[in-house]
């Protein structure tokens, strides 16, 4: 009775598929955020945007509120994603702050799809500016890190299941 | 309480961390919470119908194609207009050579959402007509992986996003289409609330 349950086998590849996943993102998330993901032509006037750019210029637009909203969706999320990822994984196994832990995996779960926003402003925004010179946008190389970010992190979290922070060396009490 | 308590006590497993939890007899508005997690596992007070659910899946079925052929706005500029539909920017990403991104768009704005909405339909229609439909276990668990796939209403706050950021540029009209949208983003989120996944998997084994 006092003995932990085995852990499954298929829980030792989602752990292993969770870490490559994190590094992976972890090491994109790098240019994702340097390198611009659209340019945007206003009247001939042609202009890179990074994720932090759009940001930027929707703050200069006078829309801070729309600015905090894609600044928190598409930087912050990602980031915190990444590092309460990285936390469940470092902490793998011992029976510390397992509470905090599902706390945590919980809200993370929660929020992280809103990341997504940037990437369909960037499809909305190349779709409806098609207009030449007078306005158009074209997608730029770091669309594809970003978007590789926002994939990885969704099927880590996929992949560490919630029960994964509950399985320790240690028995159960009971 | 010794007359409530029933003679073989029941193991359910924690929705959360999977850990083993006694079921007790609930008094009224009571919940049972996870001994380790504390999660809830189970309420006293819960939907007795899979109805609203189907209702909701059904309309949002029906949303899902509107929002999809009916533009959602225009934009200009000088005269110079361009209307979008939520696939236009799957094209037009995928014709700029990014298509991965494309993709991307396609199956958590489109694909996803409709897929999500048409098993949640599929499974709680078998349930409501109590018909045991084939593959309805494997439908179940495709409902709950494509869950974290509906999108529709991170899109809709895109579209909005742009629609503000577009206004300095020129001139932004709605179209019917935006409407759809924004009902079908509620539809959406509701129908993955109700959906409740322990009630269609105990009603899936009276069929069974
Ligand atoms: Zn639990």
């Amino acid at each position: 009775m006092n003995s932990p349950p085995p852990i499954p086998s298929s829980d030792h590849l989602r752990l292993q598929t969770c870490r490559a996943l994190v590094i992976a993102g972890i090491i994109l998330y790098v240019p994702a955020n340097v390198i611009p993901v659209m340019t945007m032509t206003v009247v001939g006037r042609v202009e890179p945007l990074t994720v932090l750019g759009g940001v930027e210029e929707l703050y200069h637009s006078g829309l801070p509120v729309i600015a905090g909203i894609v600044f928190l969706a598409s930087i912050v999320v990602p980031f915190c994603k990444l590092a309460t990822l990285s936390w469940l994984l470092i902490m793998h196994g011992s029976t510390e702050c397992q509470q905090q832990r599902a706390t945590a995996r919980r809200i993370v779960h929660l929020i992280g799809s809103w990341s997504m926003v940037d990437i369909f402003l960037l499809s909305v925004l190349a779709a409806v500016g098609q207009l030449g010179v007078l306005a158009s946008v074209v997608a730029k190389p770091g669309a594809f890190f970003f978007a590789a970010v926002l994939v990885c992190t969704i099927f880590a979290s996929e992949s560490y299941k919630p029960r994964m922070i509950w399985q320790t060396r240690e028995p159960l009490e009971t | 309480m010794t007359e409530l308590s029933s003679p073989t006590p029941r193991w359910i497993s924690c929705p959360e961390c999977e850990a083993a939890c006694r079921e007790v007899p609930l008094p009224p508005r009571a919940v049972l919470h996870c001994r380790r997690c504390g999660v809830v596992v189970r309420k006293s007070t819960r939907p007795t119908s899979l109805q609203p659910a189907w209702a909701l899946a059904t309309a949002g079925l029906l949303l899902m194609v509107m929002a999809n052929v009916t533009p959602i706005m225009s934009f200009d500029v000088a005269g110079n207009t361009q209307t979008n539909l939520i696939g236009t920017g799957v094209i037009t990403l995928y014709k700029q050579g990014y298509w991965p991104v494309a993709g991307l768009v396609f199956f958590s704005a489109i694909a996803a959402p409709a897929l999500y909405l048409a098993t949640v339909w599929y499974v709680v229609a078998a349930c409501c007509l109590a018909r045991p439909w084939p593959g309805l276990h494997r439908m179940l668990t495709w409902a709950e992986i494509l869950e974290s796939w509906n999108l529709v209403p991170v899109f809709a706050l895109a579209t909005l996003v742009s629609v503000v950021k577009l206004d300095t540029l020129g001139t932004v009209t709605w179209h019917h289409g935006a409407i759809w949208l924004a009902v079908l983003s509620i539809c959406a989120f509701l129908t993955s609330q109700l959906f409740d996944h322990r009630m269609v998997e105990e009603r899936l084994e009276e069929l069974a």
